[in-house]
């Protein structure tokens, strides 16, 4: 790297605060950059400064902060993703979504870091960055009505920092617009632009709404898309993008690391044939046979129609062809037709929801219903886990007259009526932990933090459970996806059914993919690669060399971030768990026969391997050598030697205040 | 320490003799398991491992198993220190320790050895065996490549598990077998690999 000239610079951001009508410039130290990276890493890192612990979710207080990475945008393969971060609506914690496409590609073509969006317009807006941001009908929606957003008119243009229009249009007709018709009118309005948006669901407040973008990618979980519903923020349009590529320290050396990369994702099946032919939903058989596939609201983990619902049925019956992010050489999405209507996916996640979660084994209302909630802009993983909550609820004579396990017609019209806030679909819409709450049965909404798990039964793959429950974001699978070692054997294999040994291997896991989530690269590279490649690719694209243990140090920096997060939020060692179920009532049949999560020992090795106490707090030194304490104090968090503890009194340091210990 | 993680200790150390990366009382592994150390016993063979050939031992501090631990523990806390290991296996291999001799990295012709090593560092010490020394040397390199060769000596290799970290000795030794064999025969050698040059660089 001695020949290179370093890249690694202070960050450029940009500030919208859409109360006000303002943007503005900002920026955030090259020593954050090196210390969060950029994504998620600077999300956290920006939610912990500015204190969104204390806001409410759903206030204009909240902010959504959009943010790609410094790999984003270059050669590094599968390097075009950015993240979304907020506090969430639905888990009250630090939340980020990561998501494919290309937005993040054309922030960082506008010389754009990081774009923060504060406050909440008066009426429905678009904002529109780059470009001839204020051009008559640039909205897409709104030519020729100058009344709207507050403090812009149509054509006018709030700023231009660095050079870069930003303007706050009217959304006019564009609200209450679904997802597909809403970006195919802002294409025409902006050809060659990218955009973010939300559908009906966001803009009811639907707590699992969803920003879709116009590559078909979405910041799915958590209800972030309700956040920018709240704000009356229809869309986010980035245009004229390219003007600036990523700069890159070292082409040569970049381009050397990329093609050793990928050599091994072309070299191992998962990534070079299992996820390009059948998708995601390649784990439907595999996880089915394995016993895993958590069936009717994870009463069982064997579904009898796993092969009708399988990767090998979709493409066989549904498939029109597949797709890929930028810069992927994956290529994991589909693209697929029911004869009547066509789009994206489904995904693995999605048909489990929609499917096996609710006993249907039909994949074509499956993928209809995954229509539903795209056009919506819903998670299908919160939507089909609530409805299968429902179901059983009418299964217990709770709900009368409500949905019954195996009714696909019932799940296409739920999701539908979700989006809408109607009837049942405006209880649905709260997520299952607070309709479980409601109807008196908590335990049968399987969520962890409020958020609904995923499909993987961890009583048959315990180190998923300790995920599960230490999950900074709620019940996740992508903080760390145990099914590599414990299913498919990356690294390699280990004892899937084993309680302790397993701390370590998680930790390395988390601490791996939120750096990962600020680089910002697809997580998939993991099953061929390791830290040693990311961290040559970072090296590369900044002209300084980065060890693989900086690139993990930063994960766990971030890791322990968000926790402190967590903390000064509310949330206590007591949410480090699993749904009653998981816990007491041991699969009933199949490969994991007879298992349950034992998890208390389980959550007391890991809070010993992450080097907090036994209540899950970070310990002081712990802190001290992620240079966090003075985030802990800044949190109200009294970092003493037995960790830190809540505070009234704690000094708060200025919010401006920059630089890695401030996060800072 | 669990039946599953003696086990592991077990299978490994089993094959490692067998493949003859180590002598009848060579070599030493471990596991990191939060604050503590599961190290293999000084002196045991690790063709035949039972439970009190695994000593349990503070990540930081001594206590009174140090008196039962490997020669090398100084080096694997060192290790555990620097990086974010969970595993380390430190082996004799014979082919990768002639090639030590005679080179300041080891770079693989072989395919496999390629796509898994691309470069193994070779660092040398005076006092090559559970030295200060080494602790203080080999770390900083572990923290960039995840084998590094003691000349004279042998690899320590590190993983997430002990599996990979045997995989990683298993693969140089392999490598340096076939680079002994191939410079042995003389004759030019046919490069087939796009970028192999730039190795020496990774």
């Amino acid at each position: 790297m001695s020949h290179a000239i370093s890249t690694l610079a202070p960050l450029h951001g940009l500030r919208v605060d859409l109360s006000r009508g303002i943007a503005t410039a900002e920026e955030s130290s090259a020593d954050v950059a090196r210390a969060y990276l950029g994504g998620r890493g600077l999300g956290a890192c920006i939610a912990l400064r500015e204190r969104l612990y204390e806001v409410e979710p759903l206030a204009p207080e909240n902010l959504l902060i959009f943010a790609p990475g410094p790999l984003t945008g270059t050669d590094a393969p599968a390097s075009g993703r950015h993240s979304v971060t907020a506090r969430s609506p639905l888990t009250g914690t630090l939340f980020d979504g990561n998501s494919g496409g290309s937005f993040g590609v054309a922030l960082r073509g506008l010389g754009i870091d990081y774009l923060v969006v504060a406050g909440a317009c008066e009426t429905p807006s678009c904002l529109v960055i780059g470009g001839d941001a204020g051009g008559e009908g640039a909205a897409g929606g709104a030519r020729g009505t100058a009344a709207g957003a507050r403090g812009a008119a149509v054509g006018e243009v709030l700023a231009a920092p660095d050079g870069v229009q930003v303007a706050l249009l009217p959304a006019g007709e564009l609200w209450g617009m679904e997802v597909p018709t809403a970006l195919a009118r802002l294409r025409d309005a902006h050809p060659g632009a990218e955009a973010s948006v939300i559908g009906p669901a966001g803009e009811r407040g639907v707590l699992f709404a969803s920003i879709v973008n116009n590559r078909g990618r979405s910041i799915g979980r958590g209800g972030l898309g309700a956040v920018m519903g709240a704000k009356r923020l229809k869309a986010v349009v980035v245009a004229d993008h390219g003007r600036h590529r990523p700069v890159v320290a070292d082409p040569d050396r970049l381009s050397f690391v990329a093609y050793e990369a990928e050599k091994l994702l072309k070299a191992n099946p998962i990534t070079s044939q299992a996820l390009p032919e059948f998708g995601t939903a390649v784990l439907v058989n595999v996880l089915n046979q394995a016993g895993v596939l958590p069936t009717r609201n994870f009463r069982a983990s064997q579904f009898e129609h796993a092969a009708a619902i399988s990767g090998e049925s979709l493409r066989r019956d549904f498939l029109q062809r597949r797709a890929a992010c930028r810069g992927c050489g994956i290529g994991c999405a589909r693209r697929t037709s029911t004869g009547d209507a066509s789009g994206e996916g489904p995904e693995y996640e999605s048909i489990w929801a929609l499917g096996a979660a609710c006993g249907v084994g039909d994949l074509k209302a499956i993928v209809e219903a995954n229509y539903a909630c795209n056009r919506a802009g819903l998670d299908t993983i919160t939507m089909g886990s609530t409805i299968a909550c429902a179901m059983e609820m009418t299964e217990e004579g709770v709900l009368p007259d409500g949905p019954r396990f195996g009714d696909a017609a019932a799940v296409i019209a739920l999701c539908a009526a979700t989006a809408r806030r109607e009837g049942l679909g405006d209880e649905l819409a709260e997520g299952s932990a607070r309709f479980a709450a409601r109807l008196g049965r908590p335990e049968l909404s399987m969520s962890v933090k409020s958020l609904e798990l995923p499909a993987y039964d961890p009583r048959g793959m315990t180190g998923q459970g300790l995920g599960f429950a230490t999950s900074n974001r709620g019940g996740c699978h992508l903080r760390a996806n145990m099914l590599n070692p414990e299913i498919l054997g990356v690294p390699k294999m280990i004892d899937r059914f084993a309680t302790l040994g397993k701390a370590g291997l998680l930790i390395n896991l988390q601490n791996l993919n939120a750096a990962l989530d600020s680089l910002s690269l697809c997580k998939f590279t993991g099953f061929a690669l390791k830290e040693d490649y990311y961290a040559r690719l970072l090296s590369a694209v900044w002209g300084e060399t980065v060890e693989p243990q900086e690139l993990l140090r930063v994960g766990e920096r971030i890791w322990n971030a968000e926790r402190l997060f967590n903390l000064a939020a509310g949330f206590t060692r007591a949410a480090d768990t699993l749904p009653r179920r998981l816990l007491e009532e041991p699969v009933p049949a199949g490969p994991a026969a007879g298992r349950v999560v034992d998890l208390e020992p389980m959550l007391a090795e890991y809070y010993l391997a992450r080097g907090w106490d036994t209540d899950g707090r970070p310990r002081a030194g712990k802190l001290d050598r992620l240079s966090l304490s003075s985030a802990a104090v800044t949190a109200g968090l009294t970092a003493g030697e037995a960790g830190p503890t809540r505070s009234s009194s704690a000094p708060v340091p200025s919010a401006a205040a920059h630089g890695p210990g401030a996060a800072a | 320490m669990t039946s599953a993680v003696l086990e592991q200790f077990q299978r490994v150390g089993r094959d490692l003799f067998v493949a003859g990366l180590i002598s009848s009382h060579g070599g030493n592994m471990s596991v990191r398991q939060g604050d503590r150390i599961l190290i293999t016993r000084r002196g045991s063979m690790l063709a035949h491992l039972e439970e009190r050939d695994v000593v349990d031992i503070g990540l930081e501090e001594n206590d009174a198993n140090v008196a039962l631990a490997s020669t090398e523990i100084v080096v694997h806390r060192a290790i555990y220190a620097a990086t974010s290991a969970l595993a380390v296996v430190h082996t004799h291999p014979p082919y990768a320790i002639a090639q030590s001799l005679v080179k300041d990295e080891i770079v693989p012709m072989d395919s496999e050895g390629s796509y898994l090593l691309h470069k193994v560092p070779v660092v040398a010490a005076q006092l090559t065996a559970g030295s200060s020394e080494v602790a203080e040397l080999l770390p900083q390199w572990l923290k960039e490549y995840d084998l590094v060769m003691l000349r004279g000596h042998g690899p320590f290799a590190i993983g997430h598990l002990l599996e990979e970290a045997y995989q990683l000795t298993s693969v140089l030794e392999m490598t340096c077998r076939i680079l002994t064999i191939s410079e042995g025969m003389g004759g030019e050698v046919k490069e087939y690999r796009k970028g192999s040059e730039r190795y020496g660089s990774w």
